[in-house]
């Protein structure tokens, strides 16, 4: 029972999981794909990239370091759901975020990270909690 | 050590699963949490001052003796959508009674996102600009929305974290305007015969 308590105090400031990636190996001047794979709870969705409300807070993915450039970021297909007569376009359960970099012909060889972060807000049925970022480190091996 | 026998463990298990279901604010049941406090229990409602659009600094204590139904709500929270029009028909129907809504906004952005927001929803009841402090005095506001309704001592009579049912809104505003309504009324039916005794004497 004591062991699911650091579990708990955990759980309510992580609404969803990020899986932690593994490394990409990428030559200069080429482009590599990348699907980050996020978990959110059981029982809630966050919103999806493009909710429909203009005042829900959209799930985004940002790499702001790294050798890498980011061309695009592509989100699954959202869910539509309704609640309490309010349509929304969320994700839930476990889906990929896939990344298109580019790496520059000066990028630096040797290995090092892309850190980004992913900005997200969970809801459950009946309640939202307070939109959270969680910091993303993806390893990278520039040859 | 002992060993802990199946059943036990079971039953370690399935309260373990239940209290990591709970943290997560997960839940399957259509409405969210809500508590009542016994009339003897209730505890004063914290005062706090907050701006209001406008700048003008209010205070919680400035409604004591109304009843207050206080809404921790932000704009980017779903249910609390769900929740406004219900309080715009509350405020409209029992202000006259003594009755107010009082929303607290806790968006980051501040009146940037809100001000929209109100204009866009036409909120008919005073709204104010939330910040940390305000809720940590009521208990952290980890989910939105939440509320609380006050009676008109400015104690904490209803608690509801999530969306609530507007009918159960309904009917713990109406029980605190009558509660008092109906003591107000006892007392002067029974003042006035006192009065009289005492005056004959």
């Amino acid at each position: 029972m004591l062991l699911l308590l650091p579990l708990c105090s955990w759980a309510q400031q992580n609404k969803l999981i990020v899986t932690p990636p593994e490394m990409i190996t990428a030559k200069r001047g080429a482009t590599v794909k990348q699907t980050l794979r996020v978990s959110v709870l059981p029982g809630l969705h966050v919103n999806s990239d493009k909710p429909k409300d203009e005042y829900l807070i959209p799930l985004k993915l940002t790499w702001t370091g790294g050798p890498l450039e980011t061309k695009s970021v592509s989100y699954p297909k959202p869910e539509d759901i309704k609640v309490g007569g309010q349509e929304l376009a969320v994700f839930t359960g476990s889906f990929g975020i896939e990344t298109e970099f580019k790496v520059p012909e000066n990028a630096p060889a040797g290995t090092t990270n892309m850190t980004g972060k992913l900005r997200y807000q969970a809801c459950n049925n009946e309640m939202c909690f307070r939109p959270a970022s969680t910091e993303v480190k993806l390893p990278v091996s520039v040859e | 050590m002992r060993r802990l026998t199946l059943p036990a463990a079971i039953v370690l298990i399935a309260i373990g699963i239940f209290s990591f279901d709970s943290c997560t604010g997960s839940k399957s049941k259509a409405a969210g949490e809500a508590s009542k406090a016994a009339e003897a229990a209730r505890k004063p409602a914290p005062n706090f001052t907050l701006r209001d659009e406008n700048g003008a600094a209010v205070s919680l204590a400035d409604y004591k003796g109304k009843v207050v139904l206080l809404n921790f709500w932000a704009t980017w929270c779903g249910p609390c959508q769900i929740e406004i029009p219900w309080f715009e028909q509350f405020e409209q129907q029992y202000k006259s009674q003594g009755f107010a809504v009082l929303g607290v906004s806790m968006d980051d952005d501040g009146w940037q996102a809100v001000k929209p927001f109100v204009v866009t929803h036409k909120v008919n009841y005073r709204i104010l600009l939330g910040n940390d402090s305000i809720g940590q005095l009521y208990g952290g506001l980890d989910a939105l929305p939440t509320s609380f309704i006050i009676d008109r001592e400015g104690r904490l009579a209803y608690t509801h974290v999530g969306l609530a049912g507007k009918n159960e809104y309904l009917s713990e505003i109406q029980s605190l305007l009558a509660s008092k309504a109906q003591s107000a009324a006892s007392l002067g039916v029974a003042a006035a015969p006192a009065l009289l005794v005492g005056a004959a004497e």
